[in-house]
């Protein structure tokens, strides 16, 4: 065989190669993409890998927020224990998890509607907490400007109570910006503490805050 | 050598090729004349021998000299062919472009009956640049307004006029409905609105011919356009409806008889309150709180459409509905109603819904105190436009009285009914530039509730309460701020 024959084979055989590899890499890139997202949409919210609190984390009463059954004031007042994480990001979602479990005792509503989870928060430098719920925050809730102002507010209050580094939250639902909750209440932008709604006396120095 | 000449032609006769004839009435106080005015490079001439003519002055027309003289006793106007200055009694006026002759006509720039013409007849000639018409003398001319807004599934073009007008609807060509304007001549604020939205393209005022018209430019869309008169024919709702709309809309408000409204127009001119918006709550696809007692979309157009003949007749305010039938409208829509027709005083309507079958709760509800303070400081002094639904902080005190009023009034009118004043941050309520309140009454979860929302005793003494309350806001400074 020709010599220049030999080389043109060989160059041809490792541009074979690499094709040969390129193509396996996209396949597996693709497929795995592909994974990823039919993963994503069986279970939209991941629980954290990690827990919320260490075991040896000491418990600290909270007060949560729910609406009233009488309707004035609009939120009563329930004491719960969550334990006192190093993680600001994990106490408030021990708060949220406990406003989306609901209130214990008697003469107080649910604060959200049903099937309503709280799928991630993420808190900014400036104090600000940025909290997204299922899309059922709106979907579920029955409406109406008090029940609307209740909702918000139990949830706005319960963590900005406790967590003084909390100086606001902004509400997302399903992983968006919405301009109401359910057709009254403005979301556009973050909310502060309001306690005018609740018999309950502004905070001290006890919260959960760690210092 | 083609393009060039054709270059040069255009430069030598681009002036004429510009030149467009268009109609231009011109209003005397006891007669009109119709002529044809030539538009040349922006410039307005019309033919002067004519309204001379009909003014009845003298005039002298001198080929030979090719000057026109006009005589009114002792005074003489003289003008020149091409030239731009005129003499009045040796005077010399310098005109903005020279006067013309053509054809045995006169022309001269619109300026010369304003600036010349008015010192012979001693009536002044007004001529707003950008408009074709000219008043003449102490003619009654009460001012057009137009507004156009997309309203949800219809688009609502609003009309004001400074005196009663009769609205015409031709639909001859179904794309472009006329209405006709039995008064005579008006003067448009804008003599063209664009809207472009799905169903009206633009409205232009023609009156061309001498009679005041408005025609629109509308989609094929358009399945029926509604006009409902208010406020003694001085306001006029123009609903265009699409395919399918004009079926669940309900018909036209009903006005309280004329006799009671022009009572009521009287002390008017006093009057703090002018201009009253009700925003019945929801609607169309939207339907509120729905129980088997019925929709909350449904309680709450009836209430408004009770509220508004009630203060029609008390008060004799103007009283718009930010809709009158069943269909859905977004918040800034509502408050953009109220906002468009400087309203002093908005008023939002909803019925309750609690899951505590058992409440019975209301609230007067105000926007929240320092909503959005934290995002317009954040913008500082750079910040070139204030976020919209910083609206309500202009009559921030405003709301606060008309809640307060409302709430005693409510208790007073309504025993056994509790109205707390809360503060909350409301949509609807945020981009409202005047006093504004929203009311939530009872709880239609509540079947005894929703039994007494129902009875129209009971909404009559509702309706009354909100009545006396909106007189006696009237009368407060807040709304002589407003």
């Amino acid at each position: 065989m020709p010599r220049h024959i030999k080389i043109g084979l060989i160059v041809l055989g490792i541009g074979f190669s690499v094709a040969l590899g390129f193509f396996v890499d996209v396949i597996g890139r693709v497929q795995s993409v592909i994974k990823d997202e039919s993963e994503t949409e069986e279970n939209p919210f991941q629980p954290p890998a990690q827990p919320l609190y260490d075991p040896t984390d000491p418990p600290v009463s909270v007060k949560l927020f729910f609406p009233s059954a009488s309707g004035d004031p609009l939120l009563a007042v329930e004491d719960e224990t969550i334990f006192k994480s190093s993680e600001l990001t994990n106490r408030a979602l021990q708060i949220l998890q406990k406003v989306q479990d609901g209130p214990r005792k008697g003469g107080m509503f649910p604060a959200l509607p049903k099937e309503t989870k709280v799928q991630e928060i993420f808190i900014s430098e400036q104090g600000t907490a940025i909290v997204n719920f299922s899309n059922t925050l709106a979907t579920n809730h029955p409406g109406g400007v008090e029940s609307e102002l209740a909702t918000i507010y139990s949830i706005v209050n319960s963590v900005t109570y406790n967590l003084p580094e909390i100086k606001e939250v902004k509400i997302l639902i399903g992983g968006v910006e919405k301009e109401t909750l359910a057709g009254h209440c403005l979301l556009l932008l973050p909310l502060q503490m309001d306690l005018s709604v609740t018999n309950a006396t502004p905070r001290v120095e006890n919260t959960a805050s760690v210092r | 050598m083609v393009v060039a000449a054709l270059g040069a032609a255009l430069f030598i006769f681009g002036d004429r090729i510009q030149a467009a004839e268009t109609s231009f009435p011109i209003y005397f106080p006891d007669s009109k004349l119709v002529v044809k005015a030539d538009v040349t490079n922006r410039t307005v001439y019309v033919p002067i021998k004519e309204i001379i003519a009909h003014t009845g002055l003298p005039f002298t027309d001198s080929v030979a000299l090719e000057t026109l003289t006009i005589r009114s006793g002792s005074n003489q106007l003289v003008i020149t062919k091409n030239s731009a200055l005129i003499s009045f009694n040796g005077q010399i006026i310098l005109l903005p472009s020279p006067i013309l002759r053509e054809d045995n006509r006169w022309l001269a720039p619109v300026e010369f009956l304003t600036m010349g013409l008015s010192k012979m007849t001693g009536s002044a000639f007004r001529y707003r640049p950008g408009t074709a018409r000219i008043f003449v003398g102490n003619v009654d001319v009460p001012e057009l307004e137009m507004n156009a807004q997309t309203l949800g599934p219809i688009t609502r073009l609003t009309l004001r006029s400074a005196a009663p007008i009769n609205l015409e609807l031709k639909r001859d060509d179904p794309l472009k409905p006329v209405l006709t304007i039995n008064r005579g001549p008006l003067d448009p604020v804008r003599e063209r609105i664009d809207h472009r939205d799905r169903l009206l393209r633009s409205v232009t005022y023609d009156d061309s011919d001498g009679e005041s018209k408005l025609i629109l430019d509308v989609t094929r869309d358009v399945a029926d356009v509604r006009i409902t008169p208010a406020n003694n024919n001085r306001i006029f709702f123009v609903d265009l409806l699409r395919t399918g709309e004009a079926v669940t809309a309900a018909p036209p408000p009903t006005e309280p008889p004329a006799t009671a409204t022009a009572k009521a127009d009287a002390p008017a001119t006093n009057r703090r309150v002018r201009v009253v918006v009700i925003d019945p709550g929801h609607g169309g696809m939207d339907t509120g709180a729905r129980t088997a007692a019925g929709s909350e979309k449904d309680l709450t157009l009836t209430l408004a459409r009770r509220l508004r003949t009630a203060l029609q007749a008390r008060l004799g305010a103007t009283v718009l509905l930010t809709r009158d039938s069943d269909v859905a409208l977004d918040n800034e829509a509502r408050s953009a109603v109220a906002n468009n027709n400087q309203a002093n005083l908005f008023v939002s309507l909803h019925i309750g819904y609690s899951a505590d079958k058992m409440e019975a709760a209301s609230s007067i509800y105000i926007m929240k105190d320092g909503y959005g303070d934290a995002s317009s400081e954040a913008g500082g002094k750079d910040q070139l436009f204030l976020p919209w639904y910083l609206g309500y902080k202009v009559h921030r005190q405003g709301s606060r009285t008309a809640a307060n009023i409302l709430q005693q009034e409510l208790a007073k009118g309504i025993s056994g009914w509790k109205f707390p004043i809360r503060h909350a941050p409301l949509a609807v309520l945020s981009s409202a530039t005047m006093p504004s309140v929203l009311i939530e009454v009872g709880n239609l979860n509540n079947t005894v509730n929703a039994q007494t929302l129902l009875e129209t005793d009971f909404q009559t003494r509702l309706i009354n309460a909100m009545v006396d309350a909106i007189h006696r806001f009237s009368e407060s400074p807040q709304a002589a701020a407003n």
